[in-house]
């Protein structure tokens, strides 16, 4: 309604080409294998191999790599329909710590193997250390995929990132896994020999593995929201009772405008901290990151969003989200674990929280305008 | 979900250039400006405070010269706006002229009202009301009975608004009334927009006091009002047409999430970092209050760009005020108990935890928004 001058900077996240070509190729892909037959074959024990190699054959683990490293060259931007893509279609694999795995390791200046990869962020999750003459010694727990993985990128807090071979016999793995069935297992190190090392320099970035990890996360929530919200309004829109579809019901109606809400909120969350995670790759050493802030943001929303969405949705299914049959729990039990994951919600609150404490009522808002106190 | 998406919006350098300037004419202008009053946000009225920013040109910002604007950007004035009411400045007496009554009229009136109207309220001179709700009519708003009926040169108006916020001060009420019969098959037909001078004959204005004894709201009553022709805004029987696209300029601006901002800020001072319930509950704010400056910039950006974005300004309002309205009971939480009766932080709870039910009443009600989107996202 008001007259506005038009500003060239409106629209400048308007998807590229690059972007819409990921996202047509990637979500043909899992929409056609990601079946619920494969979903309940990897919940029954069996790795998605095959879905890997079609995985490989796109070249998506080496998407965000530059071209010179033998990657796509894609920014985080572009690469987003993929996270969006396993989150919304559930697909059980390696591939988002494969992928930022080998942005890192290609930043480093490390050559990047083909087989799947996982992460470690040293500090977090376990006791592991990292000894000058390139040993690891110690526990990590929780280790994404750990036991699909051939290597493991490891990453500490001094600006070094190592590579590892998981197959010696100095590595030990105890299995586990995060409620969607997932590996997230235990390694031990006995003093083993890394296979390389690098300086790893982003900008402002202290924790490189566990700040991506929480975007990555973030992301994938945000596509598991998606669906959690598509399979609740279709289910709304399809059960009758009472002579009506219940999706005529306003309680019914309530919930879901609720659900859309938060979701619209983690959504907006992770748009921004992808853009910041494209700025601060082409930083300079030494300058101001807003990325800490935005993800912490972002990861804050999408778990929170997980929280209630997990709830309205089967709350909307009733008793038939709540068998292994429907497919609702896919998605559920996803969100689930990958709010905890790469820090929860609470322990990102947690930070940001003592930053805006410490800002105080005066700095405050200085700080949200800048996105960062 | 396409109907809820909205994009991030970037700020140019020039749009920042512009918040260092508002934020050092607010620091100055309020400077002696306390607490408890900062608490009332953009229902803090200073008539006085309203000329001064039109003095700035921060009044009107996007209108045409013509009609007394400054033909900057919706951006620009989105800045002004956050900074103002991050402040906590007293913007209420101006805001609904600024916001929507000049827009109204510059689109469905653009040769007659526009220009004899608009350039006052660019000066924050001259101040509107809204007559929308009526003693029987809330959120069914088709249902006005509100009537005006043709006589020579104009109308004659008939009957009652209530809720009618700032109409004790205000020069001029949008009123949303029948002036054709009702049509049960078609609810939104015959309803127009007229616009009514608070000091015609036949006005009365009633103070309805709030629970904390405060006056900002009125009831109108309007017994016989005549209505020049002129004064039609639009065309008779267009009236829900364009109260729709006045709606999604109501809806989604900085005010739909930053009215209990100064709690917060008083929360952010008493808070010890040491102490986790403190960091992490504060923490989980300070992300909403991010992710919905993100959201309702979006929208900014979407109506800039000539968009209609009523389902996501929906979206932003019932966000928004899942926000503020948590910040006084979050206030109970963590300082309840130990809280000093008449402390700085106490003042400011106190009107916020009286005044905090009301903001998912105003401007449609959390129940009428979620029915929008839950249109938008393919239900009914």
């Amino acid at each position: 309604m008001n007259q506005a001058t038009h500003s060239p900077t409106l629209d400048d996240n308007a998807p590229s080409e690059l972007q819409s070509i990921i996202a047509d190729s990637v979500e043909r892909l899992f929409d056609e294998q990601v079946t619920p037959q494969v979903l309940a074959s990897f919940d029954a024990g069996h790795t998605a191999t095959a879905l890997w190699q079609q995985v490989l054959e796109q070249g998506l683990p080496g998407a965000l790599m530059a071209e010179e490293a033998g990657g796509s060259g894609a920014s985080w931007l572009e690469i987003s329909p993929v996270l969006r893509a396993i989150g919304y279609w559930s697909a059980p694999l390696p591939l988002s710590e494969t992928m930022l795995a080998s942005l890192l390791l290609s930043r480093a200046g490390l050559e990047v193997p083909d087989d799947p990869i996982t992460l470690i962020q040293i500090g977090r999750l376990g006791d592991l250390s990292l000894s000058a003459d390139g040993h690891l010694k110690g526990r990590a727990f929780n280790v994404p995929w750990a036991r699909s993985s051939r290597w493991a990128v490891v990453a500490n807090d001094a600006g070094q990132l190592a590579l590892v071979d998981l197959r010696q016999s100095t590595v030990s793995l105890e299995a586990g896994s995060n409620f969607a069935g997932e590996e997230r297992d235990i390694l031990h190190f006995t003093n083993t020999r890394i296979s390389a090392i690098g300086p790893l320099q982003i900008a402002d970035v202290q924790e490189p593995v566990w700040l991506f990890g929480a975007l990555i996360r973030a992301c994938m929530l945000v596509g598991a929201l998606e669906s959690s919200l598509d399979k609740a309004v279709g289910y709304a829109n399809e059960r009758a009772q009472f002579g009506k579809v219940i999706g005529k019901f306003q309680a019914i109606q309530q919930q879901l405008a609720q659900m859309a809400g938060a979701i619209g909120a983690a959504r907006m969350a992770t748009q921004v901290a992808l853009r910041s995670a494209c700025e601060v790759l082409q930083a300079e050493a030494g300058d101001i990151s807003s990325l800490a802030f935005d993800v912490a943001v972002a990861k804050v929303c999408a778990g929170e969003a997980a929280t209630l969405a997990t709830a309205i949705a089967h709350q909307v299914h009733g008793a038939i989200g709540f068998t292994h049959e429907h497919t609702l729990h896919f998605t559920t039990r996803r969100l689930w674990s990958w709010r905890d994951e790469f820090g929860s919600d609470s322990q990102w609150a947690e930070v940001l929280g003592q930053a805006a404490i410490a800002a105080g009522g005066k700095g405050f808002w200085a700080g949200l305008t800048q996105r960062q106190f | 979900m396409q109907a809820l998406d909205i994009r991030p919006c970037r700020l140019d350098a020039k749009t920042e250039a512009l918040r260092a300037e508002v934020r050092e004419f607010v620091a100055e202008a309020l400077k002696d400006f306390p607490a408890h009053e900062r608490a009332k946000n953009w229902n803090g009225a200073d008539p006085e405070f309203s000329r001064k920013l039109g003095e700035r040109g921060w009044l009107g910002m996007t209108w045409p010269k013509r009609y007394g604007g400054h033909e900057r950007s919706a951006l620009e004035r989105y800045v002004v706006l956050e900074e103002l009411l991050a402040a906590g400045a007293p913007v209420n007496a101006h805001w609904i002229a600024e916001r929507q009554s000049g827009p109204l009229l510059m689109k469905f009136s653009p040769e007659v009202l526009a220009p004899r109207l608009m350039p006052a309220i660019a000066r924050g001179e001259l101040l509107f009301c809204i007559g929308m709700s009526e003693p029987n009519v809330g959120s069914d708003l088709a249902s006005v009975q509100t009537r005006a009926s043709k006589t020579e040169g104009g109308w004659l108006v008939n009957g009652s608004k209530v809720w009618t916020t700032g109409a004790h001060r205000c020069h001029y009420m949008v009123t949303l009334l029948r002036t054709g019969p009702k049509d049960e098959s078609n609810r939104h037909a015959g309803l127009s927009q007229l616009l009514i001078d608070m000091h015609a004959p036949g006005v009365t204005v009633r103070p309805i006091y709030n629970m904390l004894g405060e006056h900002d709201f009125n009831e109108v009553f309007l017994d016989d009002v005549f209505v020049p022709d002129d004064f039609v805004i639009g065309q008779p029987g267009d009236g829900w047409k364009q109260v729709g696209a006045e709606l999604a300029l109501e809806r989604s601006g900085p005010e739909r999430y930053l009215s209990s901002t100064q709690l917060y800020l008083e929360m952010l001072d008493e808070a010890n970092p040491q102490n986790s319930r403190h960091s992490v509950s504060l923490g989980r704010v300070a992300a909403r209050y991010a992710v919905l400056r993100q959201m309702s910039l979006g929208v900014a950006g979407m109506l800039a760009r000539g968009d209609n974005p009523a389902v996501p300004a929906a979206l932003v309002k019932d966000q928004g005020a899942l926000l503020e309205q948590s910040l006084p009971d979050l206030a109970h939480d963590l300082f309840g108990g130990t809280r000093q009766a008449g402390s700085r932080l106490d003042q400011v709870m106190r009107y916020l935890t009286q005044t905090a039910p009301s903001f998912s009443l105003r401007g449609g009600t959390r129940e009428i928004l979620r029915g929008i989107i839950a249109k938008g996202l393919g239900l009914r």
